[in-house]
């Protein structure tokens, strides 16, 4: 068999059935390949687009993602994307084609140095230089895409090996890569727990990714304490806890923020304390002591110093340090915060509050559905304001904030999902980035909900030239948006503008009851901003609200 | 503050610009680099000096997660094995 048929027998045989991709000249044998492959291939308008459809199946389903692209601009579309998995901790396969090994270096038509360009992007890149290596090589980048903290790794076939005859290898079984899990630190952590009186759990997407939320739950349970989130850390706690404050830092709840300020002990559970969630890293948290659990041990110390750190798999360490805690008053005092600085939906006017608009569609939303998100305002808005009963059903775009993520990471969600509903909540600004992803929507009839909350507008960074940058908006005004409606029915999939709050319940109705694809657009006042805020450089309990 | 690396890693042609990729990236500055292949020719031997203020474990931390990196030792007055 030739090189690319090999490429597709080893994605058979780490039970890979869906692909995302963009053909091209130096990729072209595998997509020859791919003609009679049983491995489904989605053709997507943009490799970014794809690569982003990849992640999001992998994030909405924990397997790893794949995408293809051929060479130079195939594969430079690709870098955005693989900064996104790793930033976020993504397992991503991207296989690149690229020029034949005879012209490699001369800067051949669409010859581009991938794997150079990889190298600040990628958990690993490599680039198969003998045939011989390719299979095990493939085999290599799955293994190291999904063990210890997953990422992105990349994988550049030049042309020649991919024509090259190869017999089918033996299928060696790779070592599954140990967990090293040291419980060294269980008993002083549980020390720790013990003797806090006001203990918080600050708690990020590791916990979820290494497949722990019921020993999170328990240990909720038994080491009773208040609990926040990070982004990618939302739904990690089951809606039933009734100390859960949500998420914390610059867009975080009041309730979560000064908890956070108050507390006497911090454990960080799979979080890696981003300057986002910090606020100014010499006031957070001041009085607490750390306790950091995370599988990276550059994590640890990186930004904040951890007087307990235990490394390794979060199913074990979870068990190992529960401890009953004796905070009750603690307790009490964060439930007083969380009723005090509850969320409040009383929006003068007729026009649509999109904190109220978004609580709604949570409530009218299938149970299990995925929202994905785009960056901005409207991103920080469905966190504050949607319920989520998983992490894997919330994709945004934590690390990077990549505007353009969340219509194709809705695309590779709906595939890996076919049975929830997939919801893709998008900025007008945003959702023009990827827009040619409609056209993935359209050609294979998947039934991904939009919803594009439109104040045209980039309205996060217009937020911040109101509030930082006396009034000067430059560059903000999207008021010559496209007809969003119209544009979407240029792709097939229908679509109706509400303007008015009395109008939304029914529009989500219609949304949920049209069986294909549905563009749901949300006028909104270009004047409404997130709140609370906590300034650049200020501490987190000084957020700015609507009222101060 | 200067700070001596021994590092052993794959023989692969891309290596050395990882190790620079993270060091710089990193914010530490590179005050020396020497490499050698090993005797097999399997791995090479890189001696990376770097200078900053910041806590080198900051850097070593980084470098030992690197596929290629095999070994990392601190080569100062207390020696410290990171990675075996």
């Amino acid at each position: 068999m030739k090189g690319a048929e090999l490429v597709l027998k080893v994605l058979q045989q780490q039970g890979v059935d869906t692909i995302f991709g963009y053909p091209g000249g130096a990729i072209m044998p595998i997509y020859d390949a791919i003609y009679h492959s049983t491995v489904k291939h989605y053709l997507c308008r943009h490799e970014q687009g794809g690569a982003f459809s990849a992640i999001g199946y992998a994030r909405a389903s924990g397997k790893v993602g794949v995408c293809l692209a051929t060479s130079g601009p195939g594969a430079t579309n690709l870098i955005t994307s693989l900064a996104d998995a790793l930033l976020d901790s993504v397992p991503l396969v991207a296989i690149t084609g690229q020029v034949s090994q005879a012209v490699m270096g001369t800067d051949a038509f669409q010859e581009v140095d991938v794997l150079g360009l990889s190298l600040g992007v990628t958990k690993h890149s490599f680039m198969v230089r003998d045939v011989n290596e390719l299979a095990h090589t493939l085999q290599e980048a799955f293994r190291l895409a999904e063990s210890g903290r997953p990422g992105p790794v990349l994988v550049d076939i030049p042309k020649d090996i991919q024509l090259a005859e190869v017999s089918e290898p033996e299928w060696p079984t790779l070592p599954t890569a140990r967990l090293a899990t040291s419980l060294a630190n269980a008993a002083k952590a549980r020390q720790l727990i013990a003797q806090a009186k006001k203990p918080i759990a600050y708690i990020g997407g590791g916990v979820q990714m290494a497949d722990a939320l019921p020993q999170l739950q328990a240990f909720l349970a038994e080491s009773e304490m208040p609990s926040v989130t990070t982004l990618k850390g939302m739904g990690s706690v089951a809606r039933a806890n009734p100390h859960y404050l949500g998420m914390l830092g610059m867009h975080g709840t009041q309730a979560a923020n000064l908890a956070v300020q108050q507390a006497d002990l911090l454990i960080c559970l799979g979080a890696r304390f981003d300057d986002r969630v910090t606020g100014k890293l010499d006031k957070f948290a001041p009085h607490a002591k750390v306790i950091h659990v995370d599988i990276d041990p550059a994590e640890i110390n990186k930004v904040r110093f951890a007087d307990c750190a235990l490394l390794g798999d979060m199913k074990q360490i979870l068990p190992a340090i529960s401890t009953a805690t004796q905070c009750a008053d603690w307790l009490a005092h964060c439930q007083q915060l969380k009723q005090q600085y509850g969320w409040r939906y009383d929006h003068p006017g007729e026009r649509i509050f999109a904190p109220l608009m978004l609580k709604q569609l949570s409530e009218r939303m299938p149970d299990n559905s995925v929202v994905c998100c785009d960056v901005g305002q409207h991103q920080m808005w469905v966190a504050q304001h949607m319920r989520f009963n998983s992490p894997r059903n919330h994709l945004s775009s934590g690390g990077l904030g990549t505007m353009g993520f969340g219509l194709p990471a809705a695309i590779g969600a709906k595939l890996a999902r076919p049975q929830d509903t997939v919801i893709a909540v998008s900025g007008d600004g945003s959702f023009m980035m990827n827009v040619q992803e409609l056209g993935t929507i359209k050609r294979f009839r998947l039934p991904v909900k939009i919803v594009i909350i439109d104040n045209q507008r980039l309205g996060m960074v217009k937020q911040w030239q109101q509030l930082f940058f006396n009034e000067r908006y430059s560059e903000t005004d999207l008021s010559d948006n496209p007809d969003f409606v119209a544009l979407a029915a240029a792709f097939a999939i229908p679509g109706h503008t509400i303007t008015r709050k009395d109008e939304v319940a029914s529009a989500l109705e219609a949304m949920f009851s049209w069986p294909g694809p549905y563009l749901l657009h949300v006028r909104i006042d270009e004047k409404d901003n997130v709140w609370p805020l906590v300034p650049p450089g200020a501490a987190n309990e000084d957020m700015l609200t609507e009222t101060n | 503050m200067q700070h001596t690396l021994n590092i052993t890693t794959r023989n692969e042609a891309s290596v050395v610009e990882r190790l620079l990729q993270v060091t710089r990236y990193r914010g530490y500055q590179l005050a020396g680099l020497a490499m050698t292949p090993l005797t097999d020719r399997a791995g090479l031997q890189i001696t990376l000096t770097v200078q900053s203020e910041k806590p080198i474990t900051l850097l070593t931390s980084q470098l030992v997660k690197l596929y290629d990196v095999q070994q990392l030792e601190l080569a100062s007055a207390d020696v410290a094995v990171l990675r075996a």
